[in-house]
């Protein structure tokens, strides 16, 4: 017997525990992912300099064009951000957040859900026996979400379509063989979102109509740079996708998208159902990539969303690749949740 | 072993999913989180272990902006940061290998059932084994039991230490000689293999 073989022996009686064994690791887990906010004071966001020092000789500073104020309470070790809107705004959110009153607005009732039929199209890797594919799977689904309550009440039903090749790759065999439809089954076992990453109908319906309480709402939590400017961009599409909120506070949060600082227009945007908008953007240098949510280019209702490769180098693919997408085809409101097979 | 492929795609993909949908992180988690606080319960016991596993996946969510998305399995990344984790431990490690050499109980096995008739026909090679395993160059030990214990190729092992690949290889060759030194059957005329050797 080897050294390596004896090694391999010494404390072997060690098992490998299950997911069940694990749930305190997981829940902490599940928290992190729920409220994402670093903590810490490794982390905490770095106050300017210039703005650092113009606290200390009791100046009170203004910022003209920052969207974010650091303010240093005595006797506390991190600063609190608070974030105010810019003036500056983009265009197409703009114009967006002025016509919400051409459209019908629907009224969900306590105990209802809204169903959101959409498209999708996102990057799929395999890596098995068969060999390492990569691929654009596509889908068709349907949404029930509760009124009130987190996605543990909500339900799906999905359509797998036709998958697209990712660039420079074949599209393998099996991803087109893959399973048709599957449900209306349950749609999530599990949700944590922190309160403020709520989505569901009732609390969007109590968020602040005024665009300056909304610009505040997407940055709780959050500290300034490019990475809280992308993550604020990035609730906003949580609030738009598979959500449907009033009347005012659309308005209110497409003004406020509108001032997140990076936020750019594009001419032509197409979404996952072909259909061709205009569309507000923000680069994510980090991913190096472009998240776009498109508009009607006529009536400026919302139509979907993409990603857009904006740096070859970082997001590994070549520039100008769509790599996600996401077309909201319908939204309408249901007494009753679906029938649930085996149920 | 973990599944590191399934109906949502490789690690990238699942990794790439949550960077817009972080609750997709947790599949990372189901996936690894078995072999990560197996890996380091056996180094650092039981108490230790499910701190550092779930600091593992908490920074590992935190960094997962950072994650090479060219690299399909995540093992050698989540083991990386078990790893640098674990180095605030050394301490406790090495001192629970001396117990075991010095008394031939170990504090790390103590709460699990015992695999008596192997202990004891070996437990002189154990004592000599873990005698050896604390002796060892911090690095050399890492190296060596990502190899044995963690299953990690020579590769893998070098991507998890963010060290070369002839790095990994001397390591792991000098701590095996060591090992076979301690053992008791060292023979100076024997070349030490470039492979890891199963039996």
């Amino acid at each position: 017997m080897n050294e390596m073989t004896q090694l391999e022996r010494f404390r072997s009686e060690i098992p490998r525990p299950g997911l069940d064994d694990l749930r305190g690791q997981q829940d902490r887990l599940l928290a992190a992912i729920a409220d994402p906010t670093p903590k810490g004071p490794a982390r905490r966001p770095r106050v300017p300099g210039r703005l650092r020092l113009g606290l200390a000789a009791g100046l009170v500073a203004v910022a003209a064009s920052a969207a974010a104020v650091a303010v240093l309470t005595p006797g506390a070790s991190a600063p609190t951000v608070i974030h105010t809107m810019p003036a500056s705004a983009e265009e197409v959110l703009t114009t967006a957040a002025r016509r919400v009153e051409e459209f019908p607005e629907l009224r969900p009732r306590p105990g209802q859900f809204l169903v959101f039929e959409s498209r999708t199209m996102d990057p799929a890797e395999v890596n098995d026996a068969a060999g390492h594919h990569r691929y654009l799977s596509r889908s068709e689904r349907k949404v029930w979400l509760p009124v009130e309550g987190d996605s543990t009440g909500g339900f799906i039903e999905s359509q797998a379509l036709d998958p697209r090749p990712y660039p420079g790759w074949p599209i393998p065999s099996h991803a087109v063989a893959s399973p048709g439809r599957s449900g209306p089954e349950k749609l999530a076992d599990f949700d944590q979102r922190a309160e403020h990453l709520r989505t569901d109908y009732a609390y969007l319906s109590r968020l602040p109509t005024q665009p300056e309480r909304m610009y505040r709402h997407l940055y709780t939590g959050l500290g300034s740079g490019p990475e809280a400017d992308a993550e604020a961009w990035n609730r906003v599409g949580g609030m738009l996708a598979e959500a449907y909120l009033p009347r005012a506070q659309r308005a209110a949060l497409f003004r406020a998208a509108a001032a997140i600082r990076g936020v750019t227009t594009v001419d032509s945007a197409v979404d996952a159902a072909g259909r061709t908008g205009v569309a507000a953007a923000r680069a994510n240098p980090g991913r190096g990539i472009q998240e776009e949510y498109i508009f009607d280019p006529s009536t400026y209702r919302y139509l979907g969303r993409r990603s857009v490769v904006s740096d070859a180098a970082a997001a590994q693919a070549p520039l100008g690749t769509v790599l996600t997408s996401s077309a909201l085809l319908k939204v309408t409101v249901a007494d009753q949740p679906p029938e649930v097979a085996g149920q | 072993m973990s599944e590191t492929s399934g109906p949502e795609g490789d690690d990238a993909s699942v990794i790439a999913r949550s960077l817009h949908e972080p609750e997709a992180f947790a599949e990372v988690f189901r996936r690894h989180a078995p072999d990560i606080t197996r890996y380091v319960t056996r180094r650092l016991g039981e108490d230790a272990a499910d701190d550092v596993a779930a600091e593992t996946f908490l920074a590992a969510f935190r960094q997962r902006n950072s994650y090479d998305l060219a690299r399909p399995n995540a093992r050698p990344w989540l083991y990386g940061i078990a790893t640098n984790l674990m180095s605030r431990h050394v301490r406790a490690e090495v001192r629970q290998l001396r117990v075991v050499e010095r008394t031939g109980a170990d504090p790390v096995t103590a709460s699990f059932a015992e695999r008596s008739d192997e202990r004891v026909s070996a437990e002189a090679a154990r004592r000599s084994l873990a005698g050896a395993l604390a002796a060892l160059p911090e690095g050399q030990r890492d190296t060596l039991l990502l190899v044995a214990w963690a299953g990690l190729s020579y590769p893998e092992t070098a991507e998890a230490l963010g060290v070369r690949l002839g790095t990994v290889r001397s390591r792991v060759n000098r701590a095996r000689l060591r090992l076979r030194k301690a053992l008791g059957a060292y023979d100076p005329m024997a070349t030490v293999s470039e492979e890891p050797v199963y039996e």
